[in-house]
């Protein structure tokens, strides 16, 4: 135990004071209380294109929500998303990650370009597809084209099924950076030995990767899936600009509408605000469970682990 | 067949530089082919089938287009829009830079109060504060809307930055915690011998050893502000207060399609956190991750 830190003296009150009453203040005011607030209007029947002071009405607008068939459409597409894109994102990640922990001239480099993606505005990533994938002029089409692959021109986002399918391609090529760079630390904490080891017994090449690389980086695998799924859940900004319509107020293309879309749908375009409340904690009681490991795990790095 | 060890070492950099190209074309493709696009004239880029992949005059009109005229995009509008790049520019900086730079402040003399302090609550405060990272935001910005509605901060550059900055915390007191649990704390503990105060402490002592973390909270502040869309989405009306990813999406759904125009409002939209992903990348990774790599 150090001095001088079992008593506060005045004027540690004093520094404590200033730099967390104004951390404390921001967070109940902007979160903590709007949050609490939210819940109180989901149990109302506050719609603000009718002119009627809101009344109370209990659970109906939870109830009204999971018997209705757009709600369950809409958390099936999310979660069709999520299921589609993690897979996708870790083989990526994966591959990438293996390559740039091989020893070559020029790494540095390739590693800093491959990032970029993940670091460019999300709706700025759903436009830059949206044009790649434009059936008139798109690059996707006079590169195949010139290719030979295509005979004429296709247009990749007009069939609903495939809109999906888009989607998850474009979320994995906005986030597979992160799950890079996990998988990437855990591959070069594996020792060498290991390896040369294994090379010794006369394992191949592939059954090293099997039976050394995967489970040694199972822990990583986890972290990058406990954060990519939150994202993958919460997605948003690439589907606005990808295919979504993306004017605001303006009808949005149900094909892709995710849980966040629709939220957004609910409470800023239709003005149901009781319902689309009610819709808030819904996703929040669906991301719960994976939320808490992740909230847990960095609470054992930050305050405990001294 | 027998390659001897330098043919084998050969073999294996001719393999991974084929997957790198691989990779580099699935990463940057895109963003090769709209810069392309925004300095093409229209009728290269309009050619079926396209196969020049880099235009013969390469031009900057586009660029001019959209700082200057605007009103293309929304031709039988009702706003004019020829301003809306440079005041979607002048609000992107402002809220980017001015969310920064108070959350890296607020982060850091919290952040030595976490690492360094004893005070009743501390636990619970943090925790509180870590919470909001999975939080799923729409649970709070429903009510927040009208709050800030009572409050008279919609549609404000003030308002932004106050919502900015309340989100930036988690991760960047989370940031600044580790970061000053790094430094060693004897020379802490030996300025408080000599009866140093906190202030005094934190300001000639922590500050000056905490630079690189700091660095690496303002950036990823600044980036996270400038990408965000969902919050100006909501919380801004006009321009006024829209930044460039809201500019952007209004140039996207007008009843005029100019590719080439709307190409160029995207390159500029990305040419900041393109640069810093290319300059600062070290910084942003470290910040991005949480740390967990350094």
């Amino acid at each position: 135990m150090k001095p001088n830190t079992r008593r506060i003296s005045s004027s540690d009150s004093l520094y404590l004071a200033v730099v967390l009453l104004p951390i404390i203040l921001l967070i109940a005011l902007f979160i903590y209380y709007p949050a609490v607030d939210t819940f109180g209007q989901s149990l109302t029947n506050r719609n603000l294109r009718i002119r009627r002071p809101p009344k109370p009405v209990g659970l109906a607008n939870y109830v009204k929500l999971i018997e209705d068939d757009e709600f369950r459409e809409v958390t099936g597409r999310s979660f069709k998303v999520v299921i589609i894109t993690l897979p996708l994102e870790m083989a990526v990640a994966f591959g990438i990650a293996m390559l740039l922990n091989q020893r070559f001239p020029g790494r540095g480099v390739v590693r800093t370009l491959t990032l970029l993606p993940w670091m460019l505005p999300g709706v700025v990533n759903g436009f830059l597809w949206g044009w790649l994938l434009n059936g008139e002029y798109g690059a996707l089409n006079g590169f195949l084209y010139q290719l030979g692959l295509i005979q004429e021109y296709q247009y990749w986002l007009r069939e609903p099924e495939h809109l999906i399918f888009w989607v998850t391609v474009v979320q994995t090529w906005t986030r597979y950076a992160f799950p890079t760079i996990i998988l990437l630390a855990g591959l070069q904490s594996i020792p060498d030995d290991l390896y040369d080891a294994a090379k010794v017994d006369g394992a191949a090449a592939i059954a090293r990767v099997r039976f050394i690389t995967i489970p040694l980086l199972l822990p990583s695998f986890g972290i990058a899936l406990v954060v990519e799924f939150i994202a993958a859940f919460q997605i948003f900004d690439v589907i606005w600009t990808l295919t979504a319509g993306g004017s605001v107020g303006g009808s949005m293309n149900p094909f892709t509408k995710t849980l966040m879309l629709y939220n957004y749908e609910l409470v800023f375009r239709d003005l149901r605000v009781g319902l689309g409340a009610a819709l808030s904690y819904i996703i929040l009681l669906m991301s719960l469970a994976v939320g808490l490991i992740f909230v847990m795990r960095v609470y054992n790095q930050g305050v405990q682990e001294q | 067949m027998n390659l001897g060890l330098r043919g084998q070492e050969r073999l294996r950099l001719a393999v991974i530089y084929v997957l790198c190209a691989v990779v580099l074309i699935w990463a940057l493709a895109p963003i090769y082919w709209v810069a392309v696009s925004s300095i093409s004239t229209r009728q290269e880029l309009y050619a079926r089938p396209y196969k020049i992949w880099f235009p013969s005059q390469p031009t900057l009109e586009s660029y001019q287009t959209i700082f200057t005229q605007g009103a293309k995009f929304r031709s039988g509008g009702f706003s004019p829009t020829a301003h809306l790049m440079g005041t979607g520019l002048r609000n992107s900086v402002i809220i980017s830079v001015a969310s920064g730079g108070i959350v890296t402040l607020m982060a850091t003399g919290a952040g030595y109060a976490f690492a360094r302090m004893e005070f009743r609550g501390k636990n619970i405060i943090f925790l509180l504060i870590m919470l909001m990272i999975p939080l799923p935001i729409w649970v709070s910005l429903i009510a927040l809307f009208f709050l800030m509605s009572r409050l008279g901060l919609v549609d404000t550059l003030v308002g932004l930055i106050l919502i900015f900055v309340t989100l930036l915390l988690p991760l960047s007191v989370w940031l600044m915690t580790t970061f000053v649990r790094d430094i060693p704390s004897e020379i802490q503990d030996a300025a408080r011998v000599d009866g140093a105060d906190r202030w005094r402490l934190v300001y000639s002592i922590v500050l000056p050893l905490a630079r690189p973390g700091m660095v690496a909270v303002f950036l990823v502040s600044m980036l996270t502000t400038w990408n965000n869309f969902l919050i100006p989405l909501i919380f801004t009306r006009s321009d006024d207060s829209q930044p460039l990813t809201i500019v952007l999406t209004l140039f996207i759904g007008q009843y005029e399609v100019a590719w080439e125009d709307m190409s160029a409002a995207a390159v500029v939209t990305m040419l900041p956190p393109f640069l810093m992903a290319l300059f600062f990348q070290r910084y942003l990774v470290r910040g991005l991750t949480m740390g967990a790599v350094k």
